[in-house]
């Protein structure tokens, strides 16, 4: 991340700076104000669902929903701490439910219950290449622009949309078994 | 699936009020740590916007796409849609807003328009994803995961174009 970022951040400066020098602050400074504003947009999702995490957790519906589940995180992960494994449980939920905001809150969750070194863990970039594949089965956002701007049927996208979904996550877990091996 | 969200969330109280547990304290104890969590992550969120903010009002965006327009071809990805597949990565919000030009420039119906919608629904934002969910933690190195996932999001476009001609 520390050599994408400055490389890409630096190139595109650059060009910024020979094309159109004096919009480079307002640039940086809209961006970080953009910042304010999506991370206080976050918090508001965020004060919703872990919220609604806290309360299903007292409820024990987490430790049902990760028994469900178990054959699968045994399989993706092996034995990891049970913290960890309710938190994996609940991002894979609202993955497939389509609650994208959801998935981001239970996946930071979970990686700081897994994470405790510099270098990503085996079971961290599971985690990080299940989301990053998208294993959302309806793409809600999609359908809806679709809809939106006048489209025969919205819908007909679902199919490919499905079997791309499905073929990269595959792909993208067997990837990881590849370079990192099986679960411990 | 206009019902998922609300069932979800009657469910929950239900059981809850069945249960026995006090739903509204564990509400605020929960919701209590939204702001400490949208607080460590919005250092991240302002560098990765500065990038993505400052490689599209420079243009080095467009100048890119050009210049991976004819190897994408190459994987079956039509020139139209070259730029969401490389913005993608870096910015939901700006591959929406690219998805939403190609609709109206093409069609929504249109091969390069469902050609988009499968892309946008089939990848995620790589880079954004890896810098919010590793905020807060010491991982500094990423490994093979970063490479993983955008290799994945590259197959998924060029399967999405595929499979858009078949079906």
């Amino acid at each position: 991340m520390n050599i994408v970022w400055t490389a890409v951040t630096l190139v595109a400066l650059v060009a910024l700076t020979v094309t159109q020098p004096q919009s480079v602050l307002t640039v940086c400074l809209d961006s970080c104000s953009q910042a304010v504003t999506t991370a206080l947009g976050l918090m508001g999702v965020y004060c919703l669902w872990l919220g609604v995490f806290e309360v299903a957790d007292r409820c024990r519906l987490v430790q049902g929903l990760s028994r469900c589940l178990g054959g699968l995180n045994k399989f993706l992960y092996g034995n990891v701490q049970k913290a960890a494994e309710q938190y994996i449980s609940l991002n894979f939920a609202s993955n497939l439910l389509g609650v994208g905001n959801a998935a981001t809150p239970s996946a930071i969750a979970a990686v700081r219950e897994l994470e405790h070194d510099e270098k990503l863990s085996r079971n961290g970039a599971m985690l990080f290449v299940v989301n990053a594949t998208g294993v959302q089965l309806v793409p809600t956002t999609v359908m809806g622009l679709r809809a939106q701007l006048g489209s025969a049927n919205p819908s007909d996208i679902l199919l490919p949309n499905l079997l791309a979904t499905l073929l990269t996550s595959i792909v993208g877990v067997a990837l990881v078994f590849c370079v990192y091996g099986r679960a411990k | 699936m206009n019902y998922v969200v609300p069932v979800l969330l009657i469910a929950v109280l239900f059981v809850g009020l069945v249960r026995r547990v006090n739903v509204y304290d564990s509400f605020v104890l929960g919701a209590k740590k939204s702001f400490e969590l949208s607080w460590t992550i919005f250092p991240y969120l302002a560098a990765i916007f500065i990038m993505v903010n400052a490689l599209h009002a420079s243009g080095a965006d467009v100048y890119v796409t050009k210049l991976l327009a004819p190897p994408f071809k190459l994987l079956g990805i039509p020139p139209e849609v070259v730029q969401l597949v490389l913005l993608r990565p870096f910015s939901g919000s700006g591959s929406l807003a690219i998805l939403a030009d190609v609709y109206k420039q093409y069609g929504v119906d249109s091969y390069v328009g469902r050609c988009a919608s499968v892309i946008m629904g089939s990848s995620e934002t790589v880079f954004y994803v890896a810098s919010v969910y590793f905020a807060g933690t010491k991982v500094r190195k990423t490994g093979w995961a970063v490479p993983i996932a955008l290799f994945c999001n590259l197959l998924g476009a060029v399967v999405a174009c595929l499979l858009c001609r078949v079906m």
